[in-house]
């Protein structure tokens, strides 16, 4: 039987052997962890929170940030059993094969694989985020009965669909430390050890394997774990910061031979209101306004530009949402009957809508976080964040938009005004998914990423990469089943490997 | 209560005065019609419906386009309007991703060049 245990009760200078230690509780890990419960492994996970939220833990994520507008570091995660999963909204898409592709137009392009590498992942991955019958845009037969799909025509931009983690008692996605601790506590190999905080990665003499960690407990409590194995699994945040703030046998931190560590930060810009969509003939049907379930899924259609339009445009991934009814201004509503006029098309029952959307944004190597003269309570160096948003990122989503306003004209359904268009104008409209990205990038070259197509980090030969901190490039598709996709590989690769 | 007889004399009259009334009516209509000063566009902006509100767009057209020259426009869109109705000419427009923006509305170049031209007029 495993075990839930204390690390605040764990007597300082306690040394635990075992042959893979992962760290972090959050979908990553959890999921690595379940995965491995049928194996001889024996395995460590490492949680820095306990079952619930911790002011005092939680204050362990607070960093600075300059540059361009983003959210206060401790308000994007959570830091306790389940990580951000425990106030994530529950979307799911996989990636799209373009993302893993090599762009022309796209710096820093390409993953080692394609998207069919981590297919067959992605069935296991619904599961543990409870996402029902793996529908996505086979959704548009089973939501006929719901309404129509808006007839754009042909086009760059088509309705796609999302879908969601399972709601309880209608308020909560799936959060990964309640739903599967006690499926974890029937993990017979598997130790968890709460309130434990990792606060250096060991390595030894020769700069190429974990040794040991160390770890430490707010009440004071310090001891170490000296694993055949490891892997991170706390976010793409926290990982750069524990390999950058590991710099006691390597100078520049643990895989930092290249300076890429930190670099390369992403998330997705969600700015809200970009556009106002008018369909000339009445509503929307009811799947693009809201959640539905249908054949066993809870789904909802938004508009995304197809892969064939991204390549023909040299556009960015995005997704756009109807977020809810809009008011016109004179103008609207002159713009709404001239042009519904002129197309000799009736416009009396025309209905406005508000639109939000999802925004992948271009590789920078200079948008990076790095270690901060602060401290936090247990002595390890913060993080200062290096903001950086490309205008012509903004530029390209417009393009999409834009295209979409197109097609509605095309079909003559509607049209669509663009609401933004300067930086402050973006800027003033920006939320964010809290999807965060990059900063150990995947690449086969050493030179280009921090780890490699296995996530083994570069150059050590026993420390691995959960989580999206992996991605080279973001897509716009929630990264969470993604990532869920890629850290299942992982665990089967550590089956294969640590035997 | 005095009853009114329906006799010839009182129908008579009372044709009459409806007829006035009438008359009276349809001279007010045009008396306080809008009137527009004659433009050299009026062809085609007589192809649209409300020439108030055609303006309105047409200046957050004008406000987008450099260099607008409203007498090339006028004889390109008479060029595009005489081989096809003004609704295949949005529908073209569109097919063709010839757009212009209105204030961030994305409309046809053709009905955005008119409704500019409507801005220009009534200037």
């Amino acid at each position: 039987m495993g075990a839930f245990i204390d690390a605040r009760n764990v007597p300082s200078g306690t040394v635990l052997q075992t042959d893979l230690v992962i760290i972090g509780g959050g979908p990553a890990g959890i999921s690595m962890a379940m995965a491995l419960a049928n194996t001889p492994l024996h395995v460590v996970l490492l949680e820095s929170g306990g079952m619930t939220f911790d002011p005092k833990t939680q204050s362990l994520y607070e960093g600075s940030k300059v540059g361009a507008p983003y959210l206060t570091l401790e308000a994007t995660r959570l830091r306790y059993l389940g990580g951000s999963s425990n106030h994530w909204g529950g979307w799911l898409r996989p990636m799209d094969q373009i993302d893993f592709e090599e762009r022309t137009w796209m710096p820093y392009s390409g993953w080692p694989f394609g998207k069919k590498e981590i297919d067959r992942y992605f069935v296991k991955a619904q599961s543990l985020c409870e996402g029902g019958t793996l529908l996505y845009d086979k959704a548009v037969k089973y939501a006929a009965n719901l309404g129509t799909v808006l007839p754009l025509g042909e086009g760059g931009v088509t309705t796609r669909w999302f879908q969601f983690s399972k709601m309880r008692n209608s308020m909560l996605p799936t959060h990964f430390g309640d739903r599967y601790a006690d499926d974890l506590k029937r993990i017979g190999r598997l130790s968890v050890y709460l309130h434990a905080n990792v606060l250096r990665l060991g390595l030894d003499a020769s700069g190429a394997k974990i040794e040991e960690i160390d770890i430490a407990t707010l009440n004071g409590r310090k001891f170490k774990v000296k694993p055949k194995a490891a892997v991170l699994a706390i976010g793409a945040v926290e990982t750069a910061r524990l390999l950058l703030a590991s710099n006691d046998v390597m100078p520049t931190g643990v895989g930092n031979g290249h300076d890429l560590v930190g670099r390369f930060f992403a998330d997705h810009p969600t700015p809200r209101d970009i556009a106002t969509l008018v369909l000339f003939n009445g509503p929307m049907a009811p799947f693009y306004l809201g959640n539905q379930t249908v054949h066993g899924a809870i789904v909802r259609a938004g508009f995304f530009p197809s892969e064939s339009f991204r390549r023909s445009r040299a556009v960015m991934a995005s997704s756009v949402t109807v977020d809810g009814k809009a008011d016109l201004d004179d103008l609207g509503k002159a713009a709404v009957a001239a042009t519904a006029a002129a197309l000799g098309v009736d416009a009396s029952e025309a209905k406005a809508y508000t639109l939000g959307g999802g925004m992948e944004v271009t590789p920078d190597p200079d948008r990076r976080f790095t270690l901060d003269t602060e401290t936090d309570a247990l002595g390890m160096p913060r993080l200062k964040l290096h903001m950086r948003l490309a205008d012509a990122d903004f530029a390209r989503f417009r393009q999409t938009l834009k295209e979409l306003g197109r097609q509605l004209l095309e079909s003559r359904a509607g049209l669509l005004k663009l609401n933004l268009r300067s930086r402050q104008e973006w800027y003033d409209a920006l939320d964010w998914g809290n999807h965060h990205m990059g900063t150990t990038r995947m690449h086969v070259d050493p030179r280009q990423g921090v780890v490699d197509a296995n996530l083994k980090v570069h150059g050590v030969a026993n420390l691995f990469v959960a989580g999206s901190s992996v991605f080279p490039t973001y897509g716009a598709a929630n990264p969470t089943i993604n990532l869920l996709a890629l850290a299942l590989r992982l665990a089967d690769h550590l089956k294969a490997t640590l035997r | 209560m005095k009853r009114i007889k329906y006799t010839r004399r009182n129908l008579l009259i009372a044709g009459g005065g409806a007829a006035a009334l009438a008359a009276l009516g349809a001279g007010a209509r045009l008396l306080l019609r809008k009137r527009y000063a004659p433009s050299p566009y009026d062809d085609l902006i007589s192809r649209l419906d409300d020439r108030d509100a055609d303006a309105q767009i047409g200046e957050t057209v004008l406000a987008e386009v450099d260099d607008f020259d409203p007498q090339a426009t006028a004889d390109d869109l008479r060029a595009r309007l005489a081989k096809q109705p003004l609704a295949a000419a949005l529908a073209e427009d569109a097919a063709q991703n010839r757009l212009l923006e209105a204030g961030g509305w994305v409309l046809p170049e053709t009905l955005g060049l008119l409704c500019a031209l409507a801005a220009k007029a009534a200037a």
